[in-house]
């Protein structure tokens, strides 16, 4: 079974953790200068997140060009958060897919720590199975 | 001589890259290069060579970190600035451009993981080196496994049989290093640092592989005799050897679990780099034999007067052109998709380094006997184009590997 039983509860947990990094007051302001969108394509169950540089967050589909897009599932997205799923063993196993200028990808890693941070005690607000 | 861009969407930042490099190439890299061609490998390295005067004036210009992030200070380029550089850098020399380019590999591997230990150690020391004291290598190849080791997703790779000859153990908190790795480790007599591919899991074969980054300053590690070689004798190759090496358990940041497309990745990127280098490497030959043909006089005419010259000429300004434009997309696509198409990367270095030896060879044809001098470079192009059509993998094992990946995909 799904980790998000839903695309709304999905939309509710990952909206609140990419609200939660665009206001973060060090990642937010180098995010908005990277000038970049970023669209999730999210599978099981499906939806797409985008992360604009306004900065916002959209859940659901956008008329946007995105600069790079990830396409993974809802499990393997709740995994990567928990830092349960490591980057290089997820491209190893085709569990993510990335596209986009691979510099680009690279420069956004660093800027997702406080999203890993945040990630287990929204997921446990959420009643979302750690561990 | 600038060729005409096709790429009409070429940034001001593209152009200007483009002209800089390309400047610094010619009067900085092809003058020392031509100069390091005579020198034995060991005067090469020597201390107060050429060589390191050419390293730190590209250190300097910041380079070493092409592949780098901005986030960390690098150049940050877009693909197509990685191709731009790469291509113009080996219009001066192909040589020195590896060489650069391969010190950068630590810090590159760091960046696909990208944490804290990994970007205070590693990738930060290295962007802010402007003196090359810090130089990285791409230690894969064995004295037992060439272009093999490079071939993953084919069955050989997945054999028990066959694995590294180098291996990584783990006690305690830390991973024992013991053997070597081959004379072909490009700066391996050099460099303080290595991405290390090592084996782990034999059960695996040589899929059950690491990649660790290891500080190459240390007791159990030690280098063999510079490699002596016909073409790109700017660039220090030559055998590392580990003896129980020590390795911190925290910077062996691929195991077995994910090294088959780790592999993958790296032979994708590497060869997608191969494809802009010599196509440098072919621009050169032939913009210096368009200059010797509208020079020398032979049978009461300009060289380039006669026919057959002419037809020469445009042959050698197809593949050029071919070139740019296949591995210009394929390294944009690469560097743009993961999981990468190897295939493509594969089908730019075999073609781009496959012309590029007919293109040398053609224009040292037109030189006549000068081509066969030293007082002209087009012989030493013509030596480092032919290094071209082995290393990365020789191209005959890497078109049975990008074969098996095109039946694989078509399947």
């Amino acid at each position: 079974m799904a980790v998000f039983e839903s695309t709304e509860k999905m939309y509710e947990v990952l909206g609140s953790l990419f609200e939660h990094l665009m206001n973060d007051p060090v990642a937010g302001p180098k995010f908005v200068a990277a000038n970049l969108i970023i669209k999730f394509t999210i599978t099981d169950p499906d939806g797409y997140i985008w992360l604009t540089d306004e900065p916002k967050v959209i859940c659901g589909d956008a008329d946007l060009k995105p600069t790079i897009e990830m396409i993974l599932s809802g499990d393997s997205c709740h995994r990567f958060w928990l830092k349960e799923l490591k980057l290089p063993v997820a491209l190893a196993k085709g569990l993510i897919k990335a596209k986009g200028p691979m510099p680009k990808v690279l420069k956004l890693l660093p800027l997702l720590k406080p999203a890993y941070e945040a990630y287990p005690d929204i997921a446990k607000k959420h009643n979302l199975p750690i561990g | 001589m600038a060729y005409t861009e096709l790429n009409l969407e070429l940034s001001d930042e593209h152009e200007a890259l483009k002209e800089n490099v390309h400047k610094f190439a010619v009067e900085v890299l092809r003058p020392a290069s031509l100069d390091l061609d005579r020198m034995s490998p060991e005067e090469v390295i020597a201390e107060g060579s050429i060589y390191w005067d050419c390293m730190k004036k590209m250190y300097a210009n910041g380079y070493h970190t092409a592949l780098i992030p901005d986030e960390y200070g690098g150049l940050g380029l877009d693909p197509l600035g990685v191709h731009i550089v790469f291509e113009e850098m080996s219009y001066g020399s192909v040589g020195l451009t590896v060489s650069l380019g391969v010190c950068c590999f630590s810090a590159f591997f760091a960046s696909l993981i990208a944490e804290d230990h990994l970007i205070d150690n590693i990738i930060l020391p290295f962007v802010n080196c402007k003196d090359a004291s810090i130089m990285s290598c791409w230690a894969i190849t064995e004295p037992e496994h060439g272009a093999d080791i490079l071939m993953p997703f084919t069955s050989f790779f997945n054999d028990p049989k066959i694995t590294q000859q180098l291996r990584a153990e783990k006690k305690g908190d830390q991973w024992i290093i013991n053997g070597q790795k081959a004379a072909w480790v490009s700066n391996g007599p050099i460099a303080t640092h290595a991405a290390l591919f090592v084996g782990i899991d034999k059960s695996q074969g040589m899929a059950g592989g690491g990649i660790c980054l290891i500080d190459l300053d240390q007791p159990g590690v030690s280098r063999g005799k510079p490699l002596d070689k016909m073409g790109q004798r700017d660039l220090p190759q030559g055998e590392i050897y580990f003896d129980d090496a020590v390795c911190p358990e925290e910077y062996m940041i691929i195991d077995p679990e994910s090294y088959e497309m780790f592999t993958d990745i790296t032979l994708a990127t590497a060869n997608g780099c191969m494809g802009a280098f010599f196509t440098g490497v072919a621009q050169a030959a032939y913009d210096l034999a368009l200059d010797y043909c509208r020079e020398r006089v032979q049978g009461g005419k300009l060289l380039y007067e006669h026919a057959t010259v002419q037809r020469t000429l445009f042959e050698m300004f197809m593949m050029i052109e071919t070139s740019r434009a296949y591995s210009r997309a394929a390294l944009q696509y690469n560097l743009s998709m993961n999981p990468p198409a190897t295939q493509y990367s594969i089908a730019s270095k075999v073609y781009c380094t496959e012309a590029a030896f007919k293109v040398t060879s053609m224009a040292l044809q037109l030189l006549g006997g000068n081509g066969l001098t030293k007082e002209y470079p087009i012989e030493k192009l013509f030596r480092d184009a032919r290094a071209g059509m082995i290393e990365d993998g020789s191209n005959d094992t890497l078109a049975l590997a990008a074969a098996n990946l095109i039946l694989k995909s078509e399947e």
